[in-house]
């Protein structure tokens, strides 16, 4: 049986705007990161995975607020602790967080090596200088980053170096879980490739035991993790593995993201683009029953009436509708034959 | 641009500055035509009168005299003259004089002055007693002199046909004159200043003349700035690197270094109010271009120029209509700075005796100056200064809010 | 150190080139208005005498002073040899006491003053603002409105008003000068300690206004720097708040040591002003007085020193922005 790295049941956290309102961007999201396997979350721009991401680490900062739920790391349930436990124990040695556009997550006065050094000493392990500096410039070399990096300061390094590094600086504690929030899109091609390949180096080598990524780039995540999730408003719509999300994806919305996308993977050359029209809902006030009905192509009258539980699908596959799996995909088989006409 | 203005007055910094902006412009520009006077008349022969209502002593006599008896008139007039310290120092002589302290009492005003009466000798020497010290003793004596009695005081005339004086009129000691039948009376709010005029009209003026010299300089700096920075920012090469090394050279080397070579060359004869602000405008421009500059070499890469080049449109029209609409308000803002730093600079000047003529008009600074020189603050009449400054730094505050407000609406990121 | 050779170069020359800007300009600015300055000067000074022939004297000599009979470019060379043999020659209002002397006299008293005004100034404005950056709520809600009036008042404004509660209503401090009337400088303590009451309303006002100028930009650069990404990746990573806000303080300073930099010039113009309402016996007074007794030389000479004084003063801080920021040397290096 797979240890769970990352458990998380019903977690629900809210912002709390400026005019004393509730948006409850996480609502009553549960997943399960198994050791060794890596998770994609997926979505568009303010669907609540940035904010998955945040409320993951068990840490909040104004104006996110917790509200509910679990979250289990390593069999340790973090999401009811001191927040200065969570500071000194959870955050950076048993979760790591890597940031969107991770150029300006580093301090630009403070050289990497001195960073580095700043990041261990805050975990308390007594560790002399000389050790730091041996264990961050073997970790670069696996990585492939030169070890004069070490002595640099950001404002000296590229774009994508900045990035490897940060991706570095957040493994060196040896996380059980890494969270990295749309690590390549601030970046060019050659240097997203090599950002991946870095992740999936670091599985590999076992620096981490588990891997999220957020993007909102869904066919990217094939290339790079086993299970994909796709959220949209809040919610999780769909979970299955990477290759069923991309090429048999069965939520609408999940649906409607593949093809909106120009993708050359094999088997998915004639799917023709469509755009979802419509806009994702307020989350101050989301609708009652499901968040996506108003832009669904397959709504019925039972879509808005009462909320919408995940349905299981063999092999541990999941989604939210109403329409059983066979309506769906007898939808799609109709649908596709149209647009062949 | 109609809802930026909504937002502009939406914000409640932008609005509480402007209102008290507001208010000042609208005294200055009403209270000329209510008040005709000329600000720097001289009205009054002596320094630094002090705010109240002058009321003419010779009118009052020919008003009606109304009787009035009010209870504590008379209390009030004794203590007028017969203070504490009074009292206790009356009791320090009678007490050096040999009276028994048990037999002092200071808190009756009848004893008290019949002691004093009784006993008072002014060639009296006693023990360590200063020079100075007997003469305030000689001085008090004189003034307590019928402090008690009721009589009234008879006015005499001298006749013109013998020569001697003949008594025309008495006033007792309870007549009263209302105010608005005696013919002349002035109200001098904040007093006169040093030479004897008006302070509440000149400052009126003042404020006037400070305000045009804050425009008139504003004005020009930020012409100079604008034209500066876009030039620099826009061509960019060459020019820009002379542009910027002009600019920063004006930086380092203090500007009123500049502005005081400058005014006193002038010569004080020339120094008009408006020359003045010129000078000012002229030395002030610099760090209006910095900030313009930026911001034009921020935007020149921007798509809509690149567009706008691609279309052959010239220079000119792409600078006016592609760049200007955007820095708009950054040239609006630092008006505002310009003006304000205009008028605290003509300040500076004055108190250094290099502003505009002191003949022609006043202004904030030369009030300052005269108040400063003749040592209004030491001396205590802080109507001639502590109005002046008040008003400074109202100004400035309101221009200073009406900024932060501005800020706040252009740049959303600052709103707290 | 050597990785600063580079960077010292470039402001040293800098602050060469700026100084010789500012000697021209101080050169050729008076003379470049019209008429001959030293008729206009002789004619102010020679009111009331009838004695043609004794004005004529005074011009003559005044022009041969001034070397205002030879052409330009011959004068600025006689007055350059004579700046740097510091001969400014003699002071109009106070002759025949040559303009050095006075100004000799003056300098180091506004060196005493605003020097340690402004560092104590500066440096009280910065910590009050991160702190009010830091700890926000009431604080923060107290200090904001007391800077912001404090920053509007002119900076003759605020010694007036210290002057007026001080000195003339509480009689804590004297009202003008830098020691007693009564004393002459000598080395006894009596003399020391009037100086150092003399030295304290002054010495406020500047502070004051100066902290009142600092604070509020600090806590504006302190507030953006606390919201910054690697704020958040610092915390994130598990590191403690007290090390971040170090990370965020420092950041956060070098602008404004930049920005004390640029604004020196005004800062000291500011300054002399106050000195001129205590008539505390520095450069500001001597300006004063140079300009009410028409002194040309001495208006001349001082306008240099304090402009020379403010490019050092740019020139000092410079030097030190290189060393407190650690990109700088890390720049230089490759």
């Amino acid at each position: 049986m797979p240890k769970a790295m990352l458990e998380v049941k019903e977690l629900t956290t809210k912002y709390i705007t400026r005019f004393r309102e509730d948006v409850y961007a996480v609502d009553h999201v549960s997943l399960k990161v198994d050791e060794g396997r890596s998770l994609g979350i997926a979505g568009e721009s303010g669907c609540g995975k940035s904010t998955l991401a945040l409320s993951l680490m068990g840490y909040y900062f104004p104006p996110l607020y917790y509200t509910s739920g679990d979250i289990v790391i390593g069999g340790r349930t973090i999401s009811g602790m001191n927040p200065d436990d969570v500071r000194k124990s959870i955050l950076g040695n048993e979760i790591a967080y890597i940031p969107q556009a991770a150029m300006n997550a580093l301090n630009p006065t403070r050289k990497i090596i001195n960073f580095i050094e700043d990041v261990v000493q805050a975990h308390d392990l007594y560790i002399t200088k000389k050790d730091i500096y041996d264990r961050a410039r073997k970790l670069f070399e696996t990585l492939g980053l030169p070890e004069d990096v070490l002595q640099k300061y950001p404002v000296e390094l590229s774009g994508g170096m900045k990035q490897r590094t940060v991706i570095a600086v957040s493994v060196l504690l040896l996380p059980k879980v890494l969270i990295a929030d749309e690590p390549s899109s601030a970046l060019d091609v050659t240097s997203q490739k090599m950002v991946i390949k870095m992740l999936r180096q670091l599985m590999e080598i076992g620096y981490i035991s588990s891997m999220i990524f957020i993007t909102h780039e869904l066919p990217l995540l094939y290339n790079v993790t086993d299970d994909i999730m796709v959220m949209y408003a809040g919610q999780i719509v769909e979970k299955a593995t990477s290759h069923e999300a991309v090429f048999d994806p069965l939520h609408p919305y999940s649906k409607g993201l593949m093809g909106s996308i120009i993708v050359p993977e094999k088997g998915l050359r004639d799917v023709k683009l469509t755009a979802i029209p419509g806009v994702p809902p307020n989350l101050k006030n989301p609708p009652a029953g499901c968040r996506f009905a108003e832009r669904c192509k397959f709504v019925r009258p039972e879509c808005s009436m009462h909320s919408i539980p995940l349905q299981e699908v063999s092999g541990g596959r999941t989604y939210r509708c109403v329409l059983s799996e066979t309506e769906l995909r007898e939808a799609y088989a109709r649908e596709a034959h149209e647009h062949a006409k | 641009m109609k809802h930026t203005i909504q937002q502009i007055f939406q914000s409640g910094k932008f609005v509480f500055g402007f209102s008290i902006f507001a208010t000042i412009l609208l005294i200055v520009i009403i209270y000329p035509l209510v008040i005709t006077d000329a600000p720097l008349a001289i009205i009054g022969q002596g320094t630094f009168f002090p705010p109240g209502i002058y009321v003419n002593v010779y009118d009052s006599m020919d008003s009606t005299p109304y009787i009035l008896n009010l209870d504590d008139a008379v209390a009030k007039r004794i203590a007028g003259k017969l203070g504490d310290q009074e009292r206790l120092d009356i009791k320090d002589w009678l007490v050096a004089a040999g009276i028994p302290e048990n037999e002092i009492d200071t808190s009756n005003t009848e004893q008290l002055l019949e002691q004093w009466v009784n006993n008072y000798d002014p060639q009296k020497k006693v023990a360590g007693m200063t020079f100075a010290r007997q003469r305030y003793y000689q001085r008090l004596d004189a003034s307590l002199d019928g402090l008690l009695s009721i009589e009234g005081v008879t006015v005499a005339q001298k006749s013109l046909e013998t020569g001697l004086l003949e008594e025309i009129d008495a006033v007792g000691q309870s007549d009263y004159v209302n105010i608005s039948e005696v013919t002349n009376k002035r109200v001098l709010l904040l007093g006169t200043d040093n030479f004897g005029r008006d302070m509440l009209t000149e400052l009126v003026s003042a404020t006037a003349t400070s305000l045009k010299i804050g425009f008139v300089a504003g004005i020009i700096a930020t012409l100079i700035g604008l034209t500066l920075g876009l030039l620099g920012g826009y061509i960019g090469g060459t020019v820009d690197d002379v542009i910027m090394f002009v600019t920063n050279l004006f930086i380092v080397i203090p500007s009123f270094v500049l502005l005081i070579l400058i005014s006193y060359s002038i010569g004080q004869e020339q120094r008009g109010p408006i020359t003045v602000a010129a000078v000012i405008g002229f030395t002030s421009w610099v760090w209006t271009a910095k900030a313009v500059r930026s911001q034009v070499v921020s935007l020149r890469n921007r798509d809509h120029v690149n567009l706008s080049k691609l279309s052959g449109h010239s220079i000119v029209h792409i600078i006016i209509s592609d760049i200007l609409p955007y820095i708009a308000s950054y040239v609006v803002m630092a008006l505002i700075l310009q003006i304000s730093s205009g008028i605290l600079a003509e300040a500076g000047l004055s108190i250094l005796g290099l502003g505009p003529k002191t003949t022609d008009v006043p202004t904030l600074g030369l009030m300052m100056n005269w108040a400063m020189i003749y040592q209004a603050h030491i001396l205590g009449r802080w109507w001639a200064y502590l109005p002046v400054l008040i008003t400074i730094a109202l100004i400035t505050f309101s221009m200073n809010l009406m900024n932060t407000g501005l800020d706040q609406v252009f740049n959303p990121a600052l709103r707290d | 150190m050597k990785g600063y050779r580079k960077y010292f170069l470039n402001k040293m020359l800098w602050f060469v080139v700026t100084l010789v800007a500012a000697f021209i300009l101080n050169f050729i600015l008076p003379r470049l208005m019209p008429g001959d300055p030293v008729a206009a000067i002789v004619s102010r000074l020679a009111q009331g005498m009838s004695n043609s022939t004794g004005v004529q004297a005074i011009y003559e000599q005044y022009t041969e002073l001034f070397g205002t009979n030879k052409p330009m470019l011959e004068q600025f060379f006689i007055y350059m040899k004579n700046v740097v043999r510091g001969d400014f020659g003699f002071s109009f209002s106070q002759y025949p006491r040559p303009v050095s002397e006075v100004i000799k006299a003056s300098i180091w008293w506004t060196i005493a003053l605003q020097f340690p005004a402004i560092i104590v100034g500066w440096i009280i404005g910065n910590s009050l603002g991160a702190l009010a950056a830091y700890l926000k709520g009431g604080f923060d809600k107290v200090l904001m409105p007391v800077s912001i009036f404090v920053s509007n008042l002119p900076a003759f404004g605020m010694a007036v008003i210290l002057l007026v509660i001080f000195a003339v209503n509480l009689k804590w401090f004297p009202t003008s000068g830098g020691y007693g009337f009564d004393l002459i400088p000598n080395m006894s303590w009596k003399f020391l300690w009037s100086v150092i009451v003399h030295y304290q309303l002054p010495f406020w006002s500047i502070v004051a206004i100066t902290i009142g100028g600092q604070a509020i930009g600090m806590r504006s650069m302190a507030i953006y720097e606390l919201n910054a990404d690697y704020v958040k990746y610092s915390r994130f990573m598990g590191i403690k708040d007290r090390k971040i806000i170090g990370y965020v303080f420092r950041n956060a300073m070098l602008p404004q040591v930049t920005g004390l930099a640029l604004s020196i010039g005004t800062m000291v113009g500011g300054a002399l002003v106050a000195e001129i309402i205590f008539s505390y016996p520095g450069l500001g007074t001597t300006l004063l007085s140079g300009v009410m007794g028409q002194d040309y030389p001495l208006i001349s000479a001082a306008t240099l020193i304090i402009t020379a004084m403010v490019l050092i003063a740019n020139f000092l801080i410079e030097i030190l922005y290189g060393f407190i920021d650690p990109r700088i040397k890390a720049a230089q290096s490759d």
